[in-house]
């Protein structure tokens, strides 16, 4: 797990995953349930994890890992969603395309991709790609989903 | 109050279905009792305050089902129906299989260091689900999804509401924030009888003394109160804040939240201080920002009541000192209020915010404030200054 890589020699409890909207975690299910069991302090982790994404738009659903450990103390990383989340978001579709390559199931402009290229620059596994290099990954990947880009939508 | 009413609406089979299809578990639940915690349909209503605790249902006839209801007098949040599934895999694919099942309608899954099986490559993955998902459907579509032949085998547990929120809980003890200022929770008794204390019942709402930014926040306010003024607590939490001002010698204070369980704790907690409605006055308003529309509301609106009370409580120039232990987000939004609402040259504290966050809070609130102090602990800053004399702000 990559989470183990980063971690204090702190004894593990457990690591725990989960979704929860950009700013919107609560003492509630699912923070509630799944934090509760290990006796972590719930609000704690809320105020936390709510300031640190408040750079993404509210409801964004992040990917968070909770490290518990076994003196009830945590450490998390928290995930934008994935490419395909936002340019299916962007481009307003459920999934892509059955056959990509040659049934294309939208269109987007260069400038969403510019746009998806900034939100994702935050995520820290991706600070040491150039802005125009995380640009041409999602382009590869809009590819893969049949997703067509433009340069300009009119 | 019938429970009944509750119960018309509701499906309360879900956790029955699931039982009945899936193939495995129902060895060690095959007696017909079970307890199950229901909640309501309607999640956005604030309940009426009674919990629905063990209710007994025979798995054969579930609308026969009978109920006890008991009533609580503290916050009560809306309970939760909730399923704990413990599944067993190979190590290596735990971390797919994880990533597959939140994928397919796992609200969170596990991995417990210890659940080592010992002389297998197994682990055990524990998720949990929330009513209403279909759990056999979900594991099936999450192994296939990784390429596992068949499904794995799993157990599933239905859990009480209280098992989590009594460890929640757990985590409060009495904090010392500074020299001759306690906070203590109501079930301990303080440590230092004669020290300011702050006793405290949490429930499900922000503020113990435990975190940095409630600690900038009260140091703040022990350094500034001077006696008799006019407190606002915007995002009061349990209250804490409002409760401390109070005892250091403010006279009046006032506390906004857009979450009622924060109301509903802080409330319990002036009681708990013998702090009475001639001291202390609470107000719920609804949330300034939502996620889907960028158009702003002009003013929050106080929920149940009119317009004008409003205007009574983030009163023009009202208020002596203004403290916001919020987020980043609402403090930039609500900076027009909180200006307004301060007396000139009135104290203004905002917190929540981290480090890097400071930046942004100053370019927002600088042309209002002056002699701009920022206090920072691990990895949190209170921004403070006083509100600048001659402001036109209507």
């Amino acid at each position: 797990m990559a989470a183990k890589e980063i971690l204090t020699r702190r004894p593990v409890a457990a690591t725990i995953k989960l979704t929860v909207p950009a700013g919107g975690a609560r003492p509630a299910p699912p923070v509630g349930p799944a934090l509760g069991q290990y006796r972590l302090n719930l609000m704690a982790f809320c105020k936390d994890f709510n300031a640190r994404t408040q750079k993404y738009k509210p409801d964004t659903p992040m990917a968070v890992s909770i490290t518990a450990f076994k003196d009830n103390t945590f450490e998390f990383t928290v995930k934008s969603p994935s490419v395909t989340w936002y340019l299916k978001k962007a481009a307003g579709i459920e999934s892509g395309s059955g056959r990509p390559g040659h049934v294309t199931a939208s269109t987007l402009s260069l400038k969403h991709v510019y746009e998806i290229a900034k939100v994702k620059q935050n995520d820290h596994y991706l600070q040491n790609m150039s802005l125009e290099a995380i640009t041409k990954s999602i382009i590869g990947t809009a590819n893969s989903m049949g997703i067509h880009i433009v340069r300009d939508l009119d | 109050m019938t429970a009944w009413h509750f119960f018309k609406h509701l499906n309360c089979t879900p956790a029955l279905q699931l039982i009945r299809s899936s193939a495995f578990s129902l060895s060690r639940y095959s007696s017909s009792l079970f307890f199950v915690s229901i909640h309501t349909t309607a999640p956005d209503q604030w309940p009426p305050r009674a919990q629905i605790k063990n209710a007994h249902a025979n798995s054969s006839t579930p609308s026969s089902s009978s109920l006890a209801v008991q009533s609580m007098a503290s916050p009560v949040p809306v309970p939760a129906n909730y399923v704990s599934v413990l599944l067993r895999c190979n190590k290596d694919i735990s971390d797919m299989l994880a990533e597959a099942l939140l994928s397919f309608g796992a609200s969170s899954v596990t991995m417990n260091e210890d659940d080592v099986c010992p002389g297998t490559d197994e682990i055990c993955v524990s998720s949990i689900f929330l009513e209403g998902e279909d759990i056999n459907t979900s594991i099936s579509y999450a192994a296939d999804s990784i390429g596992l032949k068949e499904i794995p085998r799993y157990e599933v547990k239905i859990l009480e509401e209280d098992d989590w929120m009594k460890g929640a809980q757990e985590s409060f003890h009495p904090v010392e924030v500074t020299e001759g200022l306690w906070v203590v929770p109501k079930w301990t008794t303080p440590p230092d009888s004669q020290a300011t204390n702050v006793i405290l019942n949490p429930g499900l709402a922000f503020g113990t003394g435990d975190h940095p930014t409630t600690k900038l926040c009260l140091l703040l306010l022990h350094d500034c109160i001077k006696g008799g003024e006019y407190i606002l607590d915007y995002g009061t939490g349990t209250g804490i804040l409002a409760i401390a001002a109070l005892k250091f010698g403010a006279s009046f204070a006032v506390g906004v939240d857009i979450d009622s369980q924060a109301i509903a704790s802080a409330s319990q907690n002036a009681t708990l201080n013998n702090i009475g409605p001639d001291k202390l006055q609470l107000h719920l308003i609804a949330s300034q920002t939502s996620s889907s529309s960028r158009d702003e509301w002009p003013f929050s609106v106080v929920e149940g009541k009119n317009a004008s009370e409003i205007e009574t409580v983030t009163h023009k120039e009202k208020y002596d000192l203004v403290i916001a232990n919020i987020l980043l987000t609402p403090l930039l939004n609500l900076a027009h209020q909180i200006i307004f609402s301060a007396k000139p040259g009135a104290i203004i504290g905002l917190s929540g915010i981290l480090s890097e966050q400071v930046e942004n809070v100053l370019q927002n609130y600088s042309p209002f404030l002056e002699g701009i102090e920022v206090s920072k602990m691990d990895d949190w800053a209170c921004v403070s200054g006083r509100k600048r004399k001659n402001i036109g702000i209507c």
